[in-house]
């Protein structure tokens, strides 16, 4: 195929989609376009969902690297040296201890069972936003005793009667007010409400969080223990990196990776996205490659006449076969492009108007690589279903053909 | 030019055998305007298609500028029809999605040996020649039988091929505009030594050919030259 037969090759195509059917066209073209859409829709939607999740876990549970008592332990234990340990690492941005004490509240006549979270609030800002979502008041300076944050489930709202509560709370506490921690142990104490926050975060909204100094008044064991210790990574330095590094060089509790906890927890969850993006893709690729073979088929099967004479006049059958190529390539790259504005309308929407649950908030979450390995799965199978009716036809004997 | 030996075309459907050639024997010589009369289903055209390798004999040999075409695979068919062949369809037989122009310059777009500036002069030329030039950009549909039929002929003759067929091309003209073919198809005789085989039953075109064959039931039963054309 030299230069004129391809350019004689694209003629024909040319005139062949404008002077044939502009309504099958439109309607091929639309086709394509939505099944680009809805092979990259529901994928790009559980991805969007499992990266807010994930985000969420990262920023107010675990960081990206967990560090949690090896087994048969309670407690990271020589809590001091082992922050030390881990923070002189590479790729460590800063690692933070969580202590948890379940605990009573008690606001007027108001009783909540909740998580007390003991913190050290300056390294705690270096690996979670929580500072960032304070909607009133403050958050916990670093030595705070009887200071206590807590989250706006938790604070509740004085205009909602206690029966009519979504989730318990305390019936509308604000910043400055006393309210009273019953730890369980014998220890009970008041404590100025410092500041109320809200991440959207749930498990992080109802909780309250002190600082680690007051905590160890509460329970002597908080001073050198954590329940867990989270780490945060340095840009550029994958969690799977520093995870390695932290059992390399001596730390001997568990060390987990954001990826395995959450492969561990949704595993499941995860096992049957994939079943659907799957099928999403396959569907996707069938009815596309079905409606281009049935378009290219009949057209073929319609214009076998004038092949004959194409091929009477002295045009070669590969110039035919490529004309009804280019006519596929035309109508594949007109329908992608279609699919691709369509779903960008869409990812532009719910990122304005994401829908927003408690746990997670959905947002069409796609990479280019994504859209480019989703246009070139679908090209590739447009090529295929317009070229082997193209490659038939273009076969046929002038004299049959002429007939037709 | 061409050679025709003993061309046998058996048409089989079912148990009917129909002997569209039975058996032509031929030379026709390069630059003669040959003429090739008979009665409807005599088999004009089906020997018109073997000559312009649109269709396989039963038995016999062709050979045309030396080329024995039995020889020849089918790219090989298509690029002879591309270079040396031209071939005027008794139904016109344009392409539906073309104008009258890319109609007639699709042939010579795809020959190698023109350029674009070439091909496209040359287009221009034959459809000033035909007077279709002020109907360049319209469809096959949108014009009558006779325009058609002169599109087809100048889409025919655009590349002058070595040899031209024409399968009743005045059929659907008047006498004026039969006569214009005509004396085109005189013109690049004379000029350029084309061959030209042409298919008729109109008596009075037997004036402009050199020789005149006549078929009957797919024999030749006459072959005479027109003295009065005769170079
Ligand atoms: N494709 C075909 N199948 C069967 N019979 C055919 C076919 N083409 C032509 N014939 C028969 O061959 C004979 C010669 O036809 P044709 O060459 O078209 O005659 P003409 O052009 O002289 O009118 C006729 O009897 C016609 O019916
Ligand atoms: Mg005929």
């Amino acid at each position: 195929m030299g230069k004129k037969e391809l350019k004689v090759a694209f003629l024909l195509a040319l005139r062949s989609l404008q002077r044939g059917s502009r309504s099958s066209v439109i309607l091929t073209i639309l086709i394509i376009g939505m099944c680009f859409t809805n092979m990259i829709f529901l994928p790009g939607l559980f991805n969007g969902i499992g990266q807010s999740i994930t985000k969420q876990v990262v920023d107010y549970e675990i960081g990206n690297v967990l560090v949690s008592p090896k087994t048969g332990d309670q407690y990271v234990s020589d809590l001091g040296a082992t922050l030390d340990l881990i923070n002189g690492m590479p790729g460590v941005e800063r690692a933070t201890p969580h202590f948890s004490k379940g605990a009573t509240l008690k606001y007027r006549q108001r009783m909540l069972g909740v998580s007390v979270r003991a913190i050290k609030p300056n390294d705690e800002k270096l690996v979670s936003p929580l500072y960032t979502k304070m909607v009133a008041g403050s958050y916990l300076g670093e030595d705070d005793t009887g200071e206590v944050i807590i989250g706006r489930p938790v604070a509740g709202d004085t205009s909602i009667r206690e029966e009519d509560e979504f989730q318990s709370s305390l019936g509308g506490v604000r910043v400055g007010d006393s309210i009273t921690i019953d730890y369980g142990n014998g220890y009970v104490k008041d404590y100025r409400v410092k500041g109320i926050y809200y991440t959207g975060w749930s498990s992080a909204d109802s909780a309250v969080y002190v600082t680690y100094t007051d905590m160890a008044l509460a329970d002597p064991k908080a001073v050198d223990n954590a329940d867990y210790i989270t780490v945060k990574t340095r840009p550029g330095y994958s969690e799977k990196f520093v995870k390695d590094e932290l059992i390399q060089y001596g730390v001997s509790q568990k060390v987990q990776t954001t990826a395995d906890l959450l492969a561990k927890s949704m595993g499941r969850a995860l096992q049957s996205f994939a079943i659907i993006n799957m099928v999403s893709l396959i569907v996707g690729i069938i009815i596309t490659t079905v409606v281009l073979f049935i378009v290219i088929t009949i057209k073929t099967i319609n214009s076998r006449r004038q092949i004959g004479i194409l091929k009477a006049i002295g045009v070669d059958q590969e110039v035919i076969m490529h004309s009804y190529g280019f006519q596929v390539i035309i109508m594949a790259v007109l329908g992608i492009l279609f699919g691709l504005v369509l779903t960008l309308l869409m990812a532009a929407y719910l990122a304005a108007n994401p829908i927003v649950t408690p746990e997670w908030s959905a947002t069409l979450y796609l990479t280019p690589m994504d859209l480019i390995q989703n246009s070139l799965i679908l090209f590739a199978a447009s090529i295929v279903a317009g070229y082997v009716p193209a490659y038939q036809v273009s076969r046929e004997d002038i004299q049959s053909a002429m007939r037709a | 030019m061409i050679e025709i030996t003993d061309l046998q075309k058996i048409y089989r459907m079912g148990d009917v055998e129909v002997r569209a050639l039975d058996g032509v024997t031929l030379d026709i010589a390069k630059g003669e305007f040959l003429g090739i009369m008979g009665a409807s289903g005599s088999g004009k055209t089906t020997l018109l298609h073997m000559l312009g390798l649109l269709d396989e004999p039963t038995s016999g040999k062709i050979i045309i500028d030396g080329t024995d075409i039995s020889t020849l695979n089918d790219y090989d068919k298509t690029m002879f029809r591309l270079y040396k062949l031209g071939y005027v369809f008794q139904d016109y037989a344009l392409v539906p999605d073309l104008t009258v122009r890319e109609n007639v310059t699709l042939p010579a777009m795809l020959r190698k040996d023109l350029t674009e500036g070439q091909y496209r002069d040359a287009c221009t030329d034959i459809l000033t020649k035909i007077g279709m030039l002020d109907r360049q950009d319209h469809l096959p549909r949108e014009l009558s039988g006779g325009q058609q039929q002169r599109v087809s002929i100048a889409r025919a003759i655009v590349n002058k091929p070595d040899i031209l067929f024409a399968d009743e091309p005045c059929a659907n003209l008047d006498t004026e505009n039969s006569r214009m073919v005509l004396d085109l198809f005189r013109e690049i005789n004379e000029e350029m030594k084309q061959t030209i085989v042409m298919v008729s039953h109109e008596d009075w075109h037997k004036d402009y050919f050199h020789r005149i064959i006549r078929l009957r039931d797919g024999k030749v039963t006459s072959d005479g030259i027109n003295d009065r054309n005769a170079h």
